[in-house]
């Protein structure tokens, strides 16, 4: 996603993990810790003047 | 086109329309019946998980909060000014639409797109119980349905993941935005390759 980002032109790319994210059922935690699931906070501007 | 790379156009498309099928049964089964418990958490509880402050849960309509089905804050980092024109991709149940709407206040407009042409006269009906008003627009991530630099801010909550084609969703975010634009956005990622299992599972990638 971050890539994408700056692929496509965007600046100030910014990402934060976020802490409180989980899924409810064990067997579903597992499968996405497994996978380094996670989600995350992404900012970024596009170019030019605001 | 060679016979081999239509079928894996075919196939392409194919999915695409079976996890198409998937998010809308799935996120119209969290609109409708809210109480039920889902793999993921939803509604208020997650919503405080993910640091949504009380007073806009308290505030916003409760058919809104209950349906809320997010992955994490996108206001957090969104800034949203008086007078800024939002874009809340996906907007659901209209929650993230809502409370983007008093930020922007009456100068200020929040538009919403959604796949879902019913859950969009839901976020509707709910921004007009908060006191506030939304645009809604039925349609795709892949082709956003505005005109180029149309708005100040695009945020969205866990709905870019569920594209196969991120990159063209990505392209149309940067095209609907203005000159100066910015994102604010949650969303699940991976740090390895989903299996091909999982990939080629509706039910699982629109988890």
């Amino acid at each position: 996603m971050f890539r994408l980002l700056e692929e496509t032109g965007f600046k100030r790319v910014r990402s934060a993990v976020v802490s409180g994210f989980r899924f409810r059922n064990d067997s579903t935690r597992d499968a996405a810790e497994s996978y380094g699931v996670k989600s995350v906070l992404i900012t970024a501007r596009k170019p030019g003047p605001k | 086109m060679s016979d081999s790379t239509s079928q894996v156009a075919d196939e392409q498309e194919s999915l695409e329309a079976a996890l198409k099928g998937e998010v809308l049964r799935m996120y119209q089964e969290v609109a409708d019946n809210p109480e039920l418990e889902f793999h993921f958490f939803h509604g208020r509880e997650a919503a405080e998980m993910f640091g949504y402050s009380k007073e806009w849960l308290d505030r916003a309509p409760p058919g809104a909060v209950a349906s809320f089905a997010g992955v994490g804050n996108p206001h957090e980092r969104s800034y949203v000014q008086p007078g800024e024109t939002v874009l809340d991709l996906g907007s659901g149940a209209g929650l993230d639409s809502i409370i983007a709407s008093w930020q922007a206040g009456p100068t200020g407009a929040v538009m919403g797109v959604d796949l879902n042409p019913s859950m969009c006269l839901k976020a509707q009906a709910h921004a007009a119980a908060s006191g506030t008003t939304m645009e809604c627009h039925e349609g795709r991530m892949e082709e956003i349905p505005l005109h180029d630099e149309a708005v100040d801010l695009v945020i969205s909550n866990g709905v870019i993941n569920l594209s196969f084609q991120k990159r063209k969703v990505i392209q149309e975010i940067f095209r609907i935005l203005k000159p100066g634009g910015r994102i604010s956005f949650t969303d699940i990622v991976s740090a390895k390759q989903l299996s091909q299992a999982i990939v080629n599972d509706p039910k699982l990638w629109a988890s």
